[in-house]
């Protein structure tokens, strides 16, 4: 396994959001982050992006026991999350909101000069990996649709050699034509044996390209399932609860 | 596939739409023209001179002011470093240093206060605004304290060429002006330096993620603004060989305002070194050509604070129309 939780505990004062939550992603697999809301999904994701520190459990990126202690650690060893929010930088154009924090240098007398150039052919390098179009590599990326903005965050996370991208909801508010295109960014990760945790209300969006679907309810994760072998309904079933309801009247 | 069409990138020395900085140099040549023709003083190589040296100091901080505010920050004390370093500068020669020793405090003396402005508004939390406002208020008291309401006077003239002098011919003010510019557009379009500045501006929160060092490059941004308004009041001392009482009082004020006007914008993310020079120049001409025309320079002030409300009002509207997202 390349990510692996085990035994994750997460409280909040009195309430218990993560109940000895085991997961795990392989190298090159998709998985689904399923539940209701609240049934704590977000804190889950927040604890593998450094957001939140567990308060039991252990967390192994390839193999190493790692502790977050910040967002910027858990980025350092090659998680990278891509929030709703997407965090990047709107006034800004793509090939500097890849390469920010991390500009490519070409120092003269000592003096680190940018190499836009280079950054440029990179920049377009990733796109075009990633099949992202956007109307100029000059262009603002507020000034960009969600979806292409999608593509610009991963590209970044990409070029962070990132090897777990967490993507929060990412076809929440999307047209349909730019849904299409984010799922197929997710395709393109894993053909690059590049890990996803996909989190999405969407059964369908999940369906459609994860491998496994891990189940959360009630803070704990009560289920994973290949995606080949299980139905719609199974899952919908696992997240509503109408399953063990089931159990319990036969 | 993405565009590329050509992997270098435009030069940009303006903000990218560069609308700004074309509609002021447009109101520069229409106000100029207008002043040509109302005083026939306006148009003459003294009167350009003679403003151009008067304006060296508000060219200078402003484009420290335009790094700062493009940061999402102010500095509303340049005025007061000015000052403390115009004492010390002038305290030091009366003590009998050369202008080798008198240069390196004067620098290092705007550095540190802008340094501390820096260190108010991160490691204290301090909003700038605020933060740079109780600085106003500690280095006047300062400066009153020290000189107590006297000019200090009789000051060398060893740096005046900088300010008088001509190189073939240019002003040396104008050479000042363009290598400071020069530099700070180096800083600002070519260093990692100088994107950082612009993404803290645009996005902290992604600035801090992608593992940028913001408190630094934050007290960074007010120490380079400090050691300009350092360098301003050597160039000050330089051109009146005095230290008056009222020394920085306005500038603060006008180089916010010549930053605002030239396109930056004052929630940061956007601005250009080239609009706060155009700036600083259309806010001279003014000054400059209503004194000529015998207006009273009050009216000024209400030009330019209008101007100012036009442009924020402006981009405040422009801003709700093409918001996209978050």
């Amino acid at each position: 396994m390349l990510f692996e939780m085990t035994g994750i505990v997460k409280r909040f004062g009195g309430l218990v959001a993560l109940d000895r939550v085991d997961f795990a992603v392989a190298e090159g697999e998709v998985m689904a982050l399923v539940g209701d809301n609240g049934a704590g999904k977000s804190t889950l994701i927040k604890t593998m992006s450094g957001a939140h520190i567990p308060d039991a459990g252990e967390i192994r990126m390839a193999g190493q026991p790692v502790r977050f202690r910040s967002p910027q650690d858990a980025w350092r060893s090659g998680i990278a999350t891509i929030y709703q929010e997407l965090a990047l930088a709107g006034k800004m154009t793509v090939a500097d909101n890849i390469f920010l924090g991390r500009e490519i240098r070409r120092p003269i007398l000592g003096i680190p000069f940018l190499d836009r150039p280079a950054m440029r052919r990179r920049t377009a390098e990733l796109l075009s990996q990633l099949d992202v179009h956007v109307p100029s590599l000059d262009s603002w990326v507020e000034t960009m649709s969600g979806g292409q903005r999608q593509g610009v965050a991963i590209a970044r996370a990409l070029n962070m050699d990132a090897r777990l991208i967490i993507m929060d909801e990412p076809t929440a508010a999307l047209a349909v034509a730019e849904v299409r295109k984010v799922l197929d960014f997710v395709r393109r990760l894993r053909s690059q044996n590049k890990s996803v945790v996909l989190i999405s209300h969407n059964i369908q969006d999940v369906f459609a390209v994860s491998d496994r679907i891990s189940v959360m309810r009630h803070g704990r994760r009560i289920a994973v399932r290949e995606t080949a072998t299980t139905t719609p309904e199974e899952i919908i079933g696992l997240i509503t609860g109408a399953s063990e309801v089931r159990a319990a009247a036969s | 596939m993405a565009h590329v069409t050509g992997l270098l990138p435009p030069l940009r020395l303006a903000s990218p739409t560069a609308t700004r900085e074309l509609v002021l140099f447009a109101a520069i040549l229409i106000v100029g023209a207008g002043f040509s023709l109302a005083s026939p003083y306006f148009l003459t190589v003294v009167n350009l001179v003679q403003t151009l040296r008067a304006g060296l100091e508000l060219a200078i901080v402003s484009a420290g002011m335009t790094l700062v505010i493009i940061m999402g920050g102010i500095d509303v004390s340049v005025g007061g470093i000015m000052a403390v370093s115009a004492i010390l500068i002038g305290k030091s020669y009366q003590a009998g240093l050369s202008s080798w020793f008198v240069v390196p405090i004067g620098l290092a003396s705007g550095t540190l206060l802008g340094a501390w402005n820096g260190f108010l508004t991160t490691k204290l939390r301090v909003p700038p605004i605020i933060a740079t406002l109780g600085s106003m208020y500690i280095f006047s008291a300062i400066m009153f304290l020290v000189i107590g309401g006297a000019w200090i006077s009789g000051l060398p003239g060893t740096l005046s060429p900088l300010v008088n002098g001509k190189v073939v011919g240019i002003p040396a003010s104008l050479l000042v002006i363009l290598a400071v510019y020069g530099l700070c557009w180096v800083l600002l379009r070519q260093l990692p330096y100088g994107r950082h500045l612009y993404a803290i501006g645009s996005s902290e929160q992604s600035a801090k993620l992608v593992g940028i060092n913001v408190d630094r490059t934050k007290i960074a941004a007010y120490a380079i603004l400090g050691l300009l308004a350092g360098f301003a009041a050597l160039l000050y001392v330089a051109r009146l060989r005095n230290v008056e009482i009222n020394i920085g009082t306005t500038v603060a004020l006008e180089a916010i305002a010549a930053t605002i006007l030239g396109g930056t914008s004052i929630r940061g993310g956007v601005g250009s070194l080239l609009g706060t020079l155009l700036g600083v120049v259309f806010i001279r001409i003014v000054q400059n050509g209503l004194v000529l025309i015998g207006v009273s320079s009050l009216w000024e002030t209400v030009i330019i604070g209008g101007l100012l409300i036009v442009v924020l009002t402006a981009d405040a509207l422009g801003n709700r129309n093409n918001q996209r997202g978050a």
